[in-house]
């Protein structure tokens, strides 16, 4: 490991009795001290390569009392390193820490303040109270803002003491200092004291939030996070304040540092929920775009950020970057992780206006060389044709053209799509079966193999060849994986349902029937089998009606996350959070969620899908309910005697139009100011109900899977009018 | 909003130094290191690894963390976070930190942190507080509390071993000089220069991508000022622009005054002491009328970025057959004014491709003649005047390499390539590399330089340039 150079020889194992050895000699005859600094050196290099020196302890506090700062600055950064694990002979330190706090240089009082907060023993603490007071009041800034950091130290290594003392009031004193560096640590300070479960609760009212925002401009880019995430904890009471504020810290945009950058975005975002000023709301949007794309033009790291939370934003604010879908158009020597996310914004910001030149991306996409990224980009021709009607003609052309590669991959990717999108356009691609029938042979993959089988099932009656090519399908039924399985069994049904007369589907589905009831080991697939077999014994038109009954189309609307967990994960823009698309406290131990607070300001919409905060520390109450509109193909078919989908209810009352079922909503007038604020505001509160009460039944796999968002049936007929309301 | 601290890695993957982590288990950095590692190992290429590594707990009693990384040179700086922490806040530390051990130590590289690793410890304690709050990072302030080694060295020359009693006398003789006793805290007080100058680099990078009929899909030129300033006291600068109406998403050093830049279009600011960044912008072609910070008008800022003139073009046919593809690929200038320099293309291939079979020359046009304007003397006689083409085989990337293409000049380069038993999969883009000196996309222009100095009065050496660059991925 030794490297030629001045201090790599350091970086020799050195052994524990030399050091002592060394440091003795050194009290004799060390001029200048530069043999004691050569063994402190020495030893804390040992310490960076990982080797246990705390057997030095009482040697090397000997020299604390050296009047120089380097010899100085390397002793406590042996205390540091060992003090916690010395607590019998800690107190031997206790008069330097106390001299060294009285220093008249203020980096010496900095210092000391400082290595006593990291070494959570009740003498040192003890100590520490005290110093730490007057240094809270120093007349040196250096000092104060160390101190500021310090009481959250303390406030860690005991909480109920810190609160006896009066820190907290103290540090809340400094937030009104006169250097802003102080007043930003004090802030730092007290957020880090609320973010815990056990803190006492840091709240803004309106005069503090603005005598902490007139410290931003002086403040280094780490204050300024720290004041402007600390924005989140002052609920405003009327629109004007949040509107206010808003404008207030909107220049903050225009910082260099990244970090900043989102920061105040996350602020803006929160304060919007308390405003009603529409124009201002559309401003803000605006504003906020172009400082994400900036964003883009940083490294991959910060891209990626970026992106992962630029994802979230959307969701909730549509017009955020609704004109720059081009900025999110891949390389190909983009890194995979930037080159899936930027994919899954595409689609996001597609809308009728901009599908053509998302498709021809995705188009250009289809041909790359990484396989992953191709069939995602594949699939999201599917999800375009799905989301976008109007794009829908051009869509299914890519795809033939796609099948027509013959690249197996692709074509297995495509016909997965297709079946949804034939499930969406009922009666209108139909044409294009032969085209599908053709790569029969291509497919392999399960997921594939089962879209296919289910098309041909779904589609018997037009396909003239059905039989024949179910016939082949299933010769090798038995060995299939249970997905296709499944799906043969349903498809041999309906066949024999459109074609009950012809000989060869009565001797399919008898066939099929036999095998899973008899040899199959799937017990679902068994009990598929008996009760098609009984509803068909027992009538055969009913089951026919129940077999190919009408489905409800499919949209790609359920795939946004739902609106009150959303609001409650922009709180945590930026963060681990909303990288990941989950909220903190479900994966970070210790971690204070986020809720929206409800005050008079905040927008009916916001409050009607208000998540309190789920308290982690208990076990979850009550039984899980599986949020979820209808149920999803192929147990469509497949349990007909399925209870009916949970919206069936607001069919009835569909007759009335959308806005009528918002009059049970309580602020209705607020409600028509909000009108186009997002338009999933239109949804009325009470739809929601089912999955407010497990807010992240839809974040499932939000850590891994990137494609969260499946077609799903439409929710209900409520759906129809605001069909797809995110553009 | 908490960092757990730095680890900075070899090549190797093995830790060099790292920041104490004090609020944590000692197997806590070991985690990450690993999960780096592995992460690291698993992925074909090391772009292709998540910039935030989840990191699951070592066991049931504690939380799970996540690993931001950057790679830099040789190196690779880790930042471990625990809790909700704003990733972006651990990369921009992390740039941040790189900088000041960039502006400490000349070059960052193993051999430079081993040999400082004791300024290394005392930048970590002086930047990142143990409970994960980044503290000084002007490195105006920081030079006050933790002496650069060049410094050191000179010192100790001068003085012998003696320099540390100054220093400590230097803290202990009034809070004047003292360190943070500047109310800027980007700007030491007490700066004197013998020259005083102030210099500004307007840097532009332009990323497109033009589809395979030449349209341009998509493009963005991102722009910076960035600034070297010597000069003594407290000045204040003043700097406007004839054509400010061309910056857009302005981002900005903190001593700008943001208020008289959204008044005024004028950058009016006490400059720190050094190298620093004065803004970031992007160059919008399309220019808006007066962004008012009101009403709407606004529908137009997003859709103002439009297209801009790529300074070349690319005609590229490749055929491709069952085992192998043949190319033949022209570029030109577009460009009458000035010259492209450093043209690096690069053609990734696919795998299993090799067998390359290559030709560059330099077709017709441009001539040798350098239009008014192009105030350098370019040597474009010669065939192929040092065009030249290298393979890359692990990566099979083709690599077309020219120094200089002078203004409407053509370039070509045909060849072929096998695959062997594989149909070949090359990726359907070429992308380009290119720089522009003494060019600017934007033609962004200062107007005025002011500075003004209550104290002293001294006329500084004032200079600009500009220079550019492009990265752009041409389909085919």
């Amino acid at each position: 490991m030794s490297q030629p150079g001045q201090d790599a020889k350091f970086f020799q194992r050195g052994k524990i009795e030399e050091f002592r050895a060394e440091l003795l000699a050194a009290e004799t005859k060390d001029k200048k001290f530069v043999k004691r600094k050569t063994v402190l050196k020495k030893i804390v290099a040992n310490i960076t390569m990982g080797m246990d020196m705390s057997p030095l302890f009482p040697d090397v506090v000997q020299c604390l009392g050296t009047p120089l700062l380097e010899i100085k600055k390397m002793v406590y950064l042996f205390l540091v390193s060992y003090g916690r694990s010395k607590p019998d002979q800690i107190h031997l330190v206790i008069p330097n820490f106390l001299q060294d706090c009285n220093d008249r240089n203020p980096l010496i009082r900095a210092l000391a303040i400082r290595t006593m907060s990291y070494i959570p023993i009740p003498v040192v603490t003890e100590a520490l109270s005290d110093n730490l007071r007057h240094a809270l009041k120093d007349r040196d800034p250096y000092v104060r803002k160390t101190a500021a950091i310090c009481v959250a130290k303390l406030y860690s290594a005991d909480p109920r003491k810190a609160e006896r003392g009066g820190f907290v009031e103290l540090l809340r004193d400094l937030m009104l200092d006169s250097n802003a560096t102080v007043v930003a640590n004090a802030v730092a300070a007290l957020s880090e004291i609320g973010d815990r479960q056990d803190g006492v609760i840091f709240k803004l009212n309106l005069a503090t939030a603005n005598k902490l925002l007139a410290a931003i401009p002086e403040s280094s880019e780490w204050g300024q996070i720290y004041i402007l995430d600390s924005l989140l904890r002052y609920v405003p009471e009327r629109h004007t304040d949040a509107e206010m504020m808003a404008e207030r810290i909107i220049v903050q945009l225009q910082h260099g540092n990244s970090a900043v950058i989102l920061t105040t975005i996350k602020a803006l975002l929160y304060l919007m929920n308390y405003m009603e000023n529409r124009q201002l709301i559309d401003y803000i949007c605006k504003k906020m775009g172009p400082p994400l794309v900036t964003l883009l033009s940083s490294g991959p790291e910060v891209q990626y950020v970026a992106l992962r939370n630029i994802l979230l934003i959307i969701q909730r604010r549509p017009t955020v970057l609704k004109n720059d879908v081009r900025v999110f158009f891949c390389k190909y020597n983009d890194p995979i992780y930037i080159k899936l996310a930027k994919l899954e914004i595409m689609y996001r910001l597609a809308r009728a206006e901009n599908a053509k030149e998302v498709l021809a991306e995705l188009q250009e996409y289809a041909s790359e060389v990484d396989l992953d990224f191709v069939r995602k980009a594949v699939r999201s021709i599917g999800r375009l044709a799905i989301k976008v009607e109007a794009a829908a003609d051009d869509c299914i052309q890519a795809l033939l053209d796609l099948i027509e590669t013959k690249v197996t991959y692709v074509v297995q990717e495509a016909v997965i799509v297709i079946k949804d999108i034939f499930r969406r356009y009922p009666g209108k691609y139909e044409g294009i079966i032969p085209n599908l029938c053709e790569n029969l042979d291509a497919l392999d993959e399960p997921e594939a193999k089962a879209s296919m089988v289910w098309i041909l099932g779904q589609y018997a009656n037009i396909i003239d060849n059905a039989d024949e090519l179910l016939d082949d399908l299933c010769y090798t039924f038995l060995e299939e994986s249970t997905e296709v399985q499944l799906a043969l069994l349903t498809a041999v049904v309906k066949l024999f349902v459109y074609k009950s007369k012809v000989d060869k589907a009565k001797e399919l589905v008898h066939k099929v029937l036999k095998w899973t009831t008899e040899e199959a080991d799937n017990p679902d697939l068994r009990d598929r089998g008996f009760m098609y077999w009984r509803m068909l014994a027992i009538n055969p038109t009913v089951a026919g009606e129940i077999v190919l009954s009408e489905k409800p189309p499919i949209t790609t609307d359920s795939d946004r996350m739902d609106r009150g967990a959303l609001d409650q994960l922009l709180l945590h823009t930026g963060t681990l959070g909303s990288i990941y698309h989950k909220n903190p406290e479900t994966f970070i131990r210790n971690a204070a969620g986020k809720a929206l607070k409800d005050s008079p300001a905040l927008n009916a919409h916001s409050r009607a899908v208000l998540i309190p905060l789920a308290r982690t520390q208990l076990p979850s109450m009550g039984p899980i309910v599986v949020a979820g509109p209808g149920p999803t193909e192929p147990q469509a078919q497949s349990s007909p005697v399925a209870p009916l989908p949970p919206a069936k209810t607001d069919v009835d009352t569909s007759a009335l139009p959308t806005q009528s079922s918002q009059l049970i909503s309580p602020t209705q007038d607020d409600v028509a100011n909000d009108q186009d604020e997002t338009e999933e505001d239109d949804e009325p509160p009470h739809s929601r109900q089912a999955s407010n009460l497990d807010p992240y039944s839809n974040l499932d796999n939000a850590f891994g899977g990137y494609l969260a968002d499946e077609p799903r049936p439409m929710a209900s007929r409520q759906h129809d009018d605001d069909d797809d309301l995110l553009f | 909003m908490a960092l757990d601290g730095i680890i900075i890695l070899d090549h190797y993957g093995r830790p060099i130094i790292q920041s104490g982590f004090r609020s944590s288990t000692t197997a806590y950095s070991i985690l990450h290191i690993d999960a780096v590692n592995n992460a690291l190992q698993k992925a074909e290429r090391s772009a292709d690894v998540d910039s935030v590594i989840y990191v699951p707990p070592l066991n049931t009693a504690n939380g799970s963390s996540a690993c931001c990384h950057v790679e830099v040179g040789d190196l690779r700086f880790l930042c471990p976070v625990s809790g909700d922490v704003d990733p972006l806040l651990a990369f921009a530390f992390l740039q941040t930190f790189i900088d000041i051990l960039r502006e400490y130590l000349g070059t960052v590289s193993a051999a430079t942190l081993r040999d400082n690793f004791d300024i290394v410890y005392q930048l970590f304690e002086e930047t990142l507080d143990s409970g994960g709050h980044p503290l000084t990072t002007y490195s105006n302030a920081l030079r006050d509390i933790v002496i650069p080694p060049s410094l050191l060295n000179k010192l100790l020359s001068v003085t012998g071993t003696n320099f540390n009693s100054t220093i400590n006398s230097g803290f202990g003789a009034g809070a004047a000089v003292g360190p943070f006793s500047s109310p800027l805290p980007w700007r030491k007080t007490g700066v004197r220069y013998n020259n005083n100058e102030i210099y500004f680099d307007i840097i532009e990078q332009l990323k497109a991508i033009v589809n395979k009929n030449g349209t341009v899909v998509s493009s963005h030129v991102h722009g910076k000022i960035e600034a070297n300033a010597k000069l003594s006291g407290t000045p204040d600068c003043s700097l406007n622009f004839t054509n400010p109406q061309v910056l857009d998403d302005c981002a900005l050093h903190p001593c700008v005054r943001l208020h008289r830049w959204n008044r005024d279009k004028m950058l009016s600011f006490v400059p720190p002491d050094g190298r620093f960044t004065l803004m970031d912008y992007t160059f919008s072609s399309n220019p808006l009328p007066s962004p008012s910070p009101t009403q709407q008008s606004l529908t137009s800022v997003m859709s103002s970025r439009s297209n801009l003139t790529i300074p070349f073009i690319i005609k590229a046919i490749v055929e491709l057959e069952d085992s192998g593809g043949s190319f033949d690929v022209t570029l030109t200038s577009r460009y009458s004014t000035h010259a492209l320099e450093n043209i690096v293309a690069d053609i990734h291939l696919g795998p299993g491709a090799g067998g390359i079979r290559c030709n560059v020359s330099r077709g017709s046009g441009g001539g040798g003649f350098i239009n008014a304007g192009g105030s350098r003397n370019l040597d474009t006689s010669g065939a192929s005047s040092g065009a030249s083409w290298s393979f890359d085989a692990q990566r099979t990337v083709l690599r077309w390499e020219i120094p200089i293409v002078s203004p409407s000049s053509s370039w070509s380069l045909h060849g072929s390539f096998s695959t062997g038993t594989r149909a070949p999969r090359p990726s359907h883009a070429i992308r380009v590399r290119f720089d522009i000196s003494s060019h600017t996309y934007s033609a962004l222009k200062v107007g005025q330089l002011k500075v003004t100095n209550a104290k002293e009065n001294y006329k500084p050496y004032k200079g600009v340039r500009g220079r550019s660059s492009g990265e752009v991925e041409w389909r085919w």
